[in-house]
């Protein structure tokens, strides 16, 4: 039997593809510096495709452009077929409109009717930004060709929710499960699987716990590849204490002049953690000034952290038990008329960025005096009065009043802070060490250069290391081990030539005939393998003809190798039969004269495959190159060929014999 | 002094009230042994992978660091935030985070830095051997820190590190050396030794540093100066030790200031003793004190430093957890004992160590070289702080949290 070992290389193709036209680039440039900590600016929307299953992976939507350009090129998956018989599922990570942005535009405007998988608040809270957004972009700035409220309905019908360490099986090879993130509420990781090929996708997220959230973990799941964010993978980043004690300066000092303090906030997350902070100030200070809350983000808030309490950190899920999340002993719930009682006070107040709603008249009441202050806690959007006034913009022409009429003035001060939890380098290398992939792929929004970092998980992790840039595909080369089924027969049979016992951890040959039926292979018998696929079995014979010069008669010539032969091989069975043939084994040696030149003999030689025929041609002179090189096809069973390469002492004339 | 306070009584659960007297003790127990309530304009805490002895500025708004332990290190080039920089619409800034604008692998560790001005090129020593490093920072293009060659030390076994200092202006040259008479200045390019100091004494160095452009001082460990000039080989000006304790080690320090009035050289030796001479003339009597420190420091780690823009005060650090600015506008020609004008405790207070057998010590300071009262500061335990204090004297205003 010939051997031959089995090698498999399946390629997990994943392309990724950040979708979007252009990058930030300029947008960052133009703003800088105030939107230097500008988190969350840019767009996250990644195509893989693994094990024969495209998956997409965020869809988030450019906040610098005001046309098409903030959407994702779809034309990159599809040029004319429909998004949703390219696309197995689409996953979003969290509610940041630069990761979930595009979504309705995507289902209700290109047209996609898969699956979309998010977690509980995700899906709770991204209708909700989506929303507000809409409004500024259309209410507000007058666009037209924009998503309406209907279609972000639509779309949020089609969302999967997921639950945190849940396997849900989207079809039957491909599976998901997701894995807390850090970040924001809700925020996750994902674990996608299809065989044994995986690869985990981080979206944004945060390996140090803060005030109300937890540090994102995941198991040893040894993915293939690891896709993680590094919008903050070039930086070190201050203490959490320090930008802390900076907010409680400021606040401070502001109502220590007397002044009144705006803090305009979205419901969830930062606000719950800075009034934790105030009210742990407000107790230590022995501070008297009254701090407020505007009432329907109580509401809101406690509505949202009753039902997702299990997102948060450990501290927050304690506390709540014993009380009611706003229950504060500084804190008291705001009244519009307070706005303009005297003295210093603190307010907290919907929405974020300065657009609609209580937190924009109170600034409207509150920017003419240079005594107050208000804190943006984080980005604002383009469009917003928060964005203008985070740009150093001091006079504001508010809507709802005549063209050319007053502007606003803004005399109070303006501060931003920073409050954004992204993992650092040192978050990218924790999680490397906690995921342990074979891969590392680092996708980021601007064109930065991360030579060093590449290196640096290069050298301490020996994996390859990634960054794509946009539109660009990475491919990387898996070997998944394959399964192969073994017949009884064949392994006993195998058992019984010796060796030793077999072993899970070393490779092994082993000889019988592979067939690949089905989706699935398994290794049988030659006879087996005949017998399944109905075929004959056939005899191989292989022949070769070589010339000598020999001035004797054919049969003395014959009896000359007989002789030859006898003599140099010993212990073999070897006949000089009556019809003019010898045999040795089952080679067949037969002599006649060229027609030409009867000093020229031509031998002819003929051997069955199975004949063991190496040491036999070795000892004889006879040397043979044997090769077999069986191409796998499927349903086929392999063929062979054999090259023999032939020397006799008294020649020196080489010839090459093939199959006949 | 003056605190005033009352108790009330009048709690209606007695096990309330004993418990807030309790906590009402302890704050005042540390309210009274704080000598100064010290103030910063500015505070940043960064913590990194692995600590740093190395604190050395490329440019006005980017530092290097580097890590010593005993394998494979990093060399990182930091940008300082914004928000530390800006001086018109700071509070606009929120970006306060160090980016790594650079970064390099070194097989040894990294006990000594030094940037060439003027060019994107720095050169280390791993403390083991009197051998130099020499890397590319990297420009715009890569940001990566590449090694482009080395310079062979006087000697190779000795198994103390080489100082090194780099000619201010001029192409790029550098003076090293682990031990006084080994002094020599090697230019970059060609690895051509254009000077060596003429001395017999094997007294190893504590610092090395150029006060003019030709003109250097060489500072030993025990106590001793050397004042020489790179253009003559006339022997060097000896200033002898200001002590004649055989226990202690000195560290010393010139001003550079523009006037000859103010280059000053200070020493400060392990047991806190530091004295202040003129240059011009380091055997007459100056000024001295006794340093407010607690532990004797360790030989590599006490740092000196005048400071760049303001006159007469200097840093110390390296005893302790503790980085501290004394005037020396105070001391007299006697030694007594001074009290720092200012204190970073950070280091210590908010230390990430975890074994608390090994207390955290500060293992380097620099001073903004622009920026008067901006430093920068590294510890044992990878902390690297950013501050701008306040001076005590000049702080008005209420107090912050």
């Amino acid at each position: 039997q010939h051997s031959y070992s089995f090698k498999s290389y399946r390629c997990a193709l994943v392309c990724l593809l950040p979708l979007l036209k252009e990058c930030n680039s300029e947008l960052l440039s133009s703003v800088l510096p105030f939107q230097g900590a500008g988190q969350d600016v840019g767009r996250s929307c990644i195509l893989v495709s693994i094990g024969g299953k495209n998956i997409m992976l965020d869809c988030g939507m450019h906040m610098g452009y005001n046309d098409d350009r903030r959407f994702p090129d779809f034309s990159y998956i599809t040029q004319n077929g429909r998004l949703t018989d390219f696309l197995d599922c689409l996953i979003i990570s969290h509610f940041h409109l630069d990761h979930c942005g595009a979504l309705p535009y995507m289902s209700e405007m290109v047209g996609y009717d898969g699956p979309i998988y998010m977690t509980h608040p995700t899906k709770a809270i991204c209708p909700i930004l989506l929303e507000d957004f809409r409004k500024i972009t259309v209410d507000k700035k007058g666009e037209t060709n924009f998503f309406t409220s209907q279609m972000i309905k639509d779309c949020m019908k089609k969302v999967i929710p997921l639950n945190l360490h849940q396997t849900v099986q989207v079809d039957d090879e491909l599976e998901i499960k997701a894995y807390y993130a850090g970040h924001v509420l809700g925020a996750a990781m994902v674990h996608i699987k299809v065989g044994s090929e995986s690869v985990v996708y981080t979206g944004d997220y945060n390996m140090t716990p803060d005030r109300h959230l937890g540090a994102a973990w995941i198991d040893k799941c040894r993915p293939d590849i690891l896709i993680s964010e590094s919008t903050y993978a070039t930086t070190i980043r201050d203490s959490k204490r320090c930008r802390e004690r900076d907010f409680l300066k400021k606040v401070h000092e502001s109502i220590e002049r007397g002044g009144k303090v705006l803090i305009p906030v979205f419901a969830l997350g930062r606000a719950q953690e800075l009034c934790i902070l105030l009210e742990t100030f407000w107790e230590r200070m022995n501070l008297k000034a009254p701090i407020y809350f505007s009432t329907g983000l109580t509401e809101k808030a406690n509505h949202y952290y009753k039902l997702f309490i299990t997102w948060t950190n450990q501290k927050i899920r304690k506390t709540f038990v014993q009380r009611n999340m706003f229950e504060f002993k500084h804190i008291k719930a705001f009244d519009r008329s307070y706005a303009d009682n005297p003295g210093p006070m603190v307010v907290f107040a919907t929405p974020g960025m300065l657009h609609a709603g209580q937190s924009l008249q109170i600034f409207k009441k509150w920017a003419g005096n240079e005594k107050n202050m208000v804190i943006m806690p984080g980005y604002c959007v383009q469009g917003t009065i928060g964005h203008k006034i985070l740009n150093g913009q001091r006079k504001l022409e508010m809507e709802g009043r005549a063209q050319n009429g007053p502007l606003l003035d803004v005399k109070l001060q303006v501060e931003y802070m920073s409050f954004s939890a992204h993992a650092d380098a040192k978050g990218i290398m924790q999680l490397i060490r906690m995921a342990e992939p074979r891969n590392m792929l680092l996708v980021h929004g601007e064109a930065v250069k991360m030579e060093f970092l590449k290196g640096k998980i290069e050298q301490e992790f020996s994996i390859d290391c990634y960054m794509p840039a946009n539109g660009e595909t990475t491919t990387v080369t898996t070997n998944p081990s394959v399964p192969v089924d073994i017949s009884l027969n064949l392994l006993k049979r195998e058992m019984a030539l010796g060796g030793p016992l077999p072993d899970p951890k070393k490779p092994r040959t082993m000889h019988g005939t592979l067939i690949m039926k089905e989706n699935s292979l398994k290794l049988v018998s030659s006879e087996q393998a005949l017998k399944e696929l109905g075929l004959n079995e056939h005899q191989l014979r292989f022949t070769c003809h070589v010339q000598l010069q020999d001035p004797h008669s054919d049969a003395d010539t014959l009896h000359r190798i007989y002789t030859h032969l006898k003599s140099v091989l010993k212990g073999y069975t070897i006949q000089h039969l009556p019809d003019g043939t010898v045999i040795v084994e089952s080679i067949v040696i037969k002599v006649s004269s060229s027609a030409e030149d009867s000093n020229t003999k031509v031998l002819l030689l003929s051997w069955s495959y199975q004949v063991i025929i190496e040491p036999l041609l070795k000892k004889s002179f006879l040397y043979p190159a044997v090769l077999a090189n069986p191409p796998l096809k499927s349903d086929v069973i392999s063929s062979f060929w054999v090259q023999t390469l032939l020397q006799f002492p008294d020649s020196n004339k080489h010839c090459g014999i093939t199959e006949s | 002094g003056g605190l005033t306070f009352t108790f009330d009584c009048s709690a209606q659960n007695h096990v309330t009230s004993k418990l807030s007297f309790t906590v009402f003790y302890v704050k005042l127990y540390t309210e009274i042994h704080k000598p100064f309530s010290f103030r910063y304009k500015d505070l940043h805490v960064y913590q990194l992978e692995h600590p740093t002895q190395v604190l050395e500025w490329t440019s006005g708004n980017s530092v290097c660091v580097a890590g010593y332990s005993q394998s494979k290190n990093e060399i990182l080039e930091l940008r300082l935030p914004l928000k530390l920089l800006a001086d018109e619409n700071k509070s606009l800034c929120a970006e306060r985070d160090f980016k790594v604008s650079h970064g390099g692998f070194t097989d040894g560790p990294v006990r000594c830095l030094t940037h060439i001005p003027g060019t994107r090129c720095a050169v280390t020593n791993d403390g083991l051997s009197s051998d130099l490093q020499v890397w590319d920072l990297g420009g715009e293009e890569s940001d990566v820190i590449r090694r482009t060659g080395s310079i062979k030390g006087k000697r190779s076994a000795s198994e103390r590190g080489s100082r090194i200092a780099a000619r201010p202006s001029s192409a790029p040259q550098v003076l090293h050396g682990a031990q006084i008479s080994d002094v020599q200045l090697t230019e970059l390019a060609s690895g051509e030794t254009l000077y060596k100091l003429e001395t017999d004494s094997a007294d190893p160095l504590s610092s090395l540093q150029f006060v003019s452009d030709t003109v250097f001082l060489a500072g030993c460990c025990n106590g001793s100066v050397y004042v020489a000039d790179t253009r003559t080989s006339a022997p060097p000006q000896l200033s002898h030790s200001p002590s004649s304790a055989e226990s202690v080690i000195w560290w010393t320090d010139a001003a550079a200031g523009p006037h000859p009035s103010s280059r000053r050289v200070i020493r400060v030796s392990s047991s806190g003793q530091a004295v202040v001479s003129d240059l011009r003339n380091l055997g007459g009597a100056g000024c001295q004190a006794q340093l407010d420190v607690q532990t004797p420091g360790r030989c590599s780690q006490v740092k000196v430093s005048w400071a760049p823009t303001l006159d007469d005060c200097i840093s110390v650090s390296g005893f302790s957890g503790v980085v501290q600015i004394y005037n020396t506008r105070l001391w007299g020609a006697e030694p007594q004992e001074a009290r720092p004008l200012f204190e970073h405790r950070g280091h210590a207070v908010s230390s990430q160590q975890t074994d608390d057998s090994v207390p955290t010590f500060v293992t380097s300071h620099i001073w903004h070289p622009e920026r008067p009262r901006t430093l920068l500061s590294a510890a044992s335990d990878g902390s690297v702080h950013v501050w701008d204090w306040v001076d005590p004297n000049r702080q008005g205003g209420s107090p912050t949290p």
